[in-house]
C-alpha cells in the first residue's frame, strides 16, 4: 500500500493545501507528517487545525517543541547571529498567533512513530534537531538507523528531499585488550537500510521553490520523491499582511530558507 | 614635470581601480583627492570618500590624502602625480563631459589644483571601457558604520540579499566592513559584472575592542528598502559582549580544547 | 623528541593511586604529558586530598590536564552548575544515598575549578574525552558496535578517540571495509563507497589500570601501577 510522507510544513497554508490536493489526486489516504507544521511561515493555526481536521499523524518537529516549551534550540544551531534573530523573531510571533488548543496539539505530538521495521522522526533518532544530510559519513548514517531499530528511517528537518540506500557494507577490526596478549581480528557485516528524507512542504531548499514530499510503497518498497508547484505569491502575501519580516517572502520567493540551516549539519544541541 | 588629472566617469566604471593601478606604477609621489558635485555641509569624508580614501591608502601606503588641503610641495618634487576623482551620481546624458559645475571649479580653485587633463570613462580610449550601465537617476543611501563590527556569517548573508535584490534594486554597492578578528574588508559590487569583489585590506587592527579603522557602506540603486537594509544590519552587528567573545581566544590562542555546554 | 602520553581516569578521590602512577612516570622513558580524563572524584572516599594534589603538583611530578567526568558532571550539576539539570543519572542509578555521599565528598571550595575543567581535549589527530562527544557517559567498550565507533569517531573528526568511561583497557583498530552508499534525489541518483578509515578507539582503563601512548610510532601501553604492562611487557602497534 502506498502512503505519503510530508514534513516541515512551516505555517504555509498554501503549500499544504497544494501536497495534501496532490497526495489526495493519487488516492492516498495515508499520510505521515514528520513535524515542523509551525515556525517563520503566515498560517500556523491555519496548518495546524488542517492536519487536525485530517487527522493526520504527525512527529513533532523543533519548531513544534520550541514554542511549547519556550526557545530551546541552543543559539550553536543557528548559523549566524542574524538567523538567530530572525529565528527568534518568528518564534515570538508564532508563539502569540498560537491558540490554546493547537498549542496542546503540538504539545500532545510524540517524538517518533513507529509501525513495525519504519520510523518516522523529525530530525534523526538521536534529537529534532539533527540533520541528516544525504552526503553525511555512511556509517554514522547507518548508525542513526540501527539505533532506530528499523529498516527504514523517515526524517525531513534538512528541506532536502533524498532517498539513501545503505548496502554491501562490512567493516574489519582488530582488538587488543588486556586479557588478551595476542590481537584478536574479526569482521562484521553490515545489514542493507535506507533513510528517506521528505523534504519540505513549506519552506523548500532543494533549489526550487515548489513543495517537495514523499511516496513510500510499502510491497515494493519503492520511494517516489514529488514536487508540488503553488501559489507563492499568496504565501508571500500573507507574510507581508501578518507584519512579518518581508525578507522572509522574499527568501522564499526565491527558493532560499527563511534562516539558513546550521553549518555544523552534526550538532546536536546539548540542551 | 608633474602630472594633475581629473578623473571622471558614470558610477562603477571603473575609477578607483584605475586609479589604484596609475599610483602603483608612478614612479614619483601620488596625491588623491575625491571630489563630489554637490556640497556637503558636513566637515567629515562623506562615507564613498571615506570608503575610497582608505581603501587606496591601505593598498598604496605612499599616497597623499590632498583632501584637507593642497600640499603645494608635492608640486616641487619630480614626477609627482595628482589624481582627482570626480565622483558623479548619475550618469551625464551624453559621453562628453558636461562643464564642470560651479561646485566642483570652486572646490579646485579653492585648493590651488587645476588639472593640466580631464580624463573621462567612456570618452578617452586610454581608460578601460567597462560595461557599465546608464542610469538616469539613481537613489544613494550610505551609512557610517565606523567602530561596528559584524558577525563575519551574517554579514555574509546580508551581502547576498543585498546585491541579489532583496531590498530593492540595487546597482552599485562599495562598503568597509569590519570583522571580530580585526580584518577590515573592502566589498564592491556593480550589477553588470560578475560576482562581488572581496578584498581584506592589508591594515588589520588588533583583535582587541572596537577597531579604528573607517568603516561604511553605500549603495546606488531605486527602490531601495533602506529601512529593511538597516534592520538587517542591526541584526548583525555585534554587541561588546558578542565581540569580546570572538576575540577572546584570538587574544590568548590556547592549544585547542573541547567544550560543551 | 619521544613524545610519549600516559592517560589517566576513574581515580575516585585515590591520591595514594594517584602517587604510585606518579612514581611510575617518573621511571618511565620519554612520559612528558599526562592526562587524566574524568572521575577524579567518586562517594566512596573523600577526594580534597587528590583534588588538592591536582591542582597543585609537587616539584618534579608531570603537571596533569585534566578533563572533567561522568562523575564531576553529576556533582556540578547537583551543585547547580549545569543550569536546570541535577545529577538525575546518579539518582537513577544508585539512588539518593550515593547523591549525598558524592556532595560529602568534595569540598564545596574545589567546585570552581571542577567547573571550569573542559569537556575533552583534541591533541594532534587524536580527541581525548571520558566518554565520547555524543556523551559524557557514552560507555565504549571493545564489544562496543564497530558502526558506532565510527560515528563517535566522525562526530570529533579525530583518527583516534581515547576513552575512560567503560574503565576498560583496550586499544581497537578498524582496519578495513566499506559500505555501499546510493542517494536518490530529485536531480539525479548517485552512488559512493565509503571506505573505513584507518583509525582507533583506546580505552584507557581507570584507577590502577592506565594507559601510556608512544604518540611517534602509534603504540599504546596498558599498565598497571605495579609498573608491569598488562600485556606482559608487549605495546601493540
Amino acid at each position: 500500500m502506498k502512503h505519503a510522507v510530508i514534513s516541515c510544513l512551516h505555517a504555509n497554508l498554501a503549500a499544504v493545501k497544494a501536497v495534501l490536493n496532490d497526495i489526495d489526486q493519487q488516492g492516498i489516504d495515508d499520510i505521515t507528517c514528520l513535524g515542523d507544521l509551525v515556525g517563520y511561515g503566515p498560517q500556523p493555526n491555519e496548518v495546524v487545525d488542517l492536519v487536525r481536521e485530517r487527522a493526520i499523524a504527525s512527529c513533532q518537529g523543533c519548531w513544534d517543541e520550541d514554542i511549547i516549551e519556550g526557545l530551546n534550540a541552543c543559539e550553536c544551531s543557528y548559523p549566524s547571529q542574524l538567523a538567530e534573530k530572525r529565528g527568534h523573531l518568528a518564534h515570538e510571533w508564532t508563539a502569540e498567533q498560537l491558540t490554546d488548543i493547537n498549542k496542546d496539539f503540538l504539545a500532545s505530538l510524540p517524538t517518533s512513530i513507529r509501525r513495525d521495521r519504519i520510523l518516522f522522526v523529525h530530525g534523526s533518532p538521536n534529537s529534532q534537531h539533527e540533520y541528516l544530510l544525504p552526503d553525511m559519513n555512511a556509517f554514522a548514517a547507518l548508525e542513526r538507523v540501527e539505533k532506530a531499530g528499523a529498516d527504514t528511517l523517515f526524517c525531513g528537518h534538512t528541506h532536502q528531499p533524498y532517498v539513501r540506500e545503505l548496502k554491501n557494507g562490512s567493516i574489519r577490526v582488530r582488538l587488543q585488550n588486556t586479557s588478551n596478549n595476542k590481537a584478536e581480528e574479526k569482521e562484521i557485516n553490515l545489514p542493507m537500510r535506507k533513510i528517506v528524507n521528505a523534504g519540505s512542504v513549506g519552506e523548500p531548499r532543494h533549489g526550487s521553490i515548489n513543495a517537495t514530499y514523499v511516496i513510500h510503497d510499502d510491497v515494493s518498497g519503492e520511494v517516489e520523491i514529488k514536487e508540488v508547484a503553488y501559489d507563492i505569491r499568496q504565501t508571500c502575501q500573507a507574510i507581508i499582511d501578518a507584519g512579518l519580516p518581508p525578507i522572509f517572502a522574499w527568501r522564499l520567493s526565491h527558493g532560499f530558507e527563511f534562516a539558513e540551516q546550521a553549518e555544523d549539519a552534526s550538532h546536536v544541541c546539548e540542551r | 614635470m608633474g602630472r594633475k588629472w581629473l578623473i571622471s566617469g558614470s558610477p562603477g566604471c571603473g575609477k578607483t581601480t584605475w586609479i589604484l593601478n596609475k599610483i602603483k606604477s608612478n614612479q614619483g609621489a601620488c596625491g588623491y583627492l575625491r571630489l563630489i558635485e554637490q556640497a556637503n555641509n558636513n566637515k567629515e569624508k562623506l562615507p564613498e570618500s571615506l570608503i575610497d580614501y582608505t581603501f587606496l591608502k591601505d593598498q598604496a601606503p605612499h599616497l597623499q590624502d590632498l583632501s584637507d588641503c593642497s600640499d603645494t610641495s608635492m608640486s616641487q618634487q619630480k614626477d609627482f602625480l595628482i589624481l582627482i576623482e570626480l565622483s558623479q551620481s548619475q550618469s551625464p546624458e551624453s559621453l562628453e563631459p558636461a562643464e564642470l559645475n560651479p561646485y566642483v571649479k570652486s572646490q579646485l580653485e579653492s585648493l590651488r589644483l587645476q588639472p593640466d587633463r580631464h580624463l573621462h570613462f567612456g570618452r578617452d580610449s586610454e581608460l578601460p571601457n567597462n560595461d557599465t550601465l546608464v542610469f538616469k537617476k539613481l537613489e544613494s543611501w550610505s551609512l557610517n558604520l565606523a567602530k561596528r563590527v559584524w558577525d563575519p556569517q551574517s554579514l555574509n548573508t546580508f551581502w547576498f540579499e543585498l546585491v541579489n535584490g532583496a531590498y530593492g534594486d540595487v546597482y552599485r554597492a562599495k562598503a568597509l566592513m569590519n570583522l571580530p578578528d580585526g580584518q577590515s574588508i573592502f566589498f564592491n559590487w556593480i550589477v553588470s559584472q560578475k560576482g562581488s569583489q572581496f578584498l581584506p585590506l592589508k591594515t588589520v587592527s588588533p583583535p582587541n575592542g572596537r577597531p579604528e579603522s573607517p568603516s561604511a557602506l553605500v549603495i546606488q540603486g531605486k527602490g531601495l528598502d533602506c529601512i529593511g537594509i538597516e534592520s538587517t544590519i542591526n541584526h548583525c552587528l555585534l554587541n561588546d559582549a558578542l565581540l569580546e567573545m570572538h576575540q577572546t581566544p584570538l587574544r590568548n590562542q590556547q592549544p585547542e580544547a573541547l567544550r560543551t555546554n | 623528541m619521544i613524545e610519549r602520553w600516559a592517560l589517566v581516569s576513574g581515580l575516585k578521590g585515590d591520591l595514594e593511586t594517584y602517587e604510585l602512577i606518579q612514581s611510575d612516570l617518573k621511571k618511565a622513558r620519554g612520559v612528558n604529558t599526562l592526562f587524566v580524563l574524568g572521575d577524579m572524584i567518586g562517594p566512596e572516599r573523600n577526594c580534597d586530598a587528590l583534588l588538592n594534589r591536582l591542582q597543585n603538583p609537587r616539584r618534579g611530578e608531570l603537571k596533569p590536564q585534566c578533563i572533567y567526568g561522568w562523575w564531576e558532571e553529576q556533582l556540578l550539576a547537583e551543585q547547580g552548575l549545569r543550569g536546570e539539570q541535577k545529577a538525575d543519572a546518579l539518582r537513577l542509578n544508585k539512588g539518593e544515598e550515593a547523591v549525598t555521599a558524592l556532595l560529602n565528598a568534595v569540598d564545596s571550595y574545589h567546585l570552581k575549578w571542577l567547573a571550569s575543567l573542559q569537556f575533552g581535549f583534541i591533541e594532534l589527530d587524536c580527541g581525548l574525552i571520558h566518554g565520547s562527544s555524543a556523551d559524557i557517559g557514552d560507555n565504549l567498550t571493545s564489544q562496543t558496535s564497530p558502526l558506532i565507533l565510527i560515528d563517535r569517531l566522525t562526530r570529533l573528526d579525530v583518527n583516534r578517540l581515547f576513552t575512560a568511561h567503560s574503565t576498560e583497557q583496550f586499544h581497537l583498530e578498524l582496519t578495513g571495509g566499506g559500505l555501499d552508499s546510493q542517494v536518490k534525489e530529485l536531480n539525479g541518483e548517485s552512488q559512493h563507497q565509503q571506505k573505513v578509515s584507518k583509525q582507533s578507539i583506546i580505552g584507557i582503563g581507570a584507577g590502577a589500570n592506565y594507559t601510556i601512548y608512544d604518540v611517534g610510532s602509534d603504540k599504546t601501553h596498558f599498565l598497571t601501577v605495579s609498573g608491569q604492562y598488562n600485556t606482559k611487557g608487549k605495546g601493540f602497534a
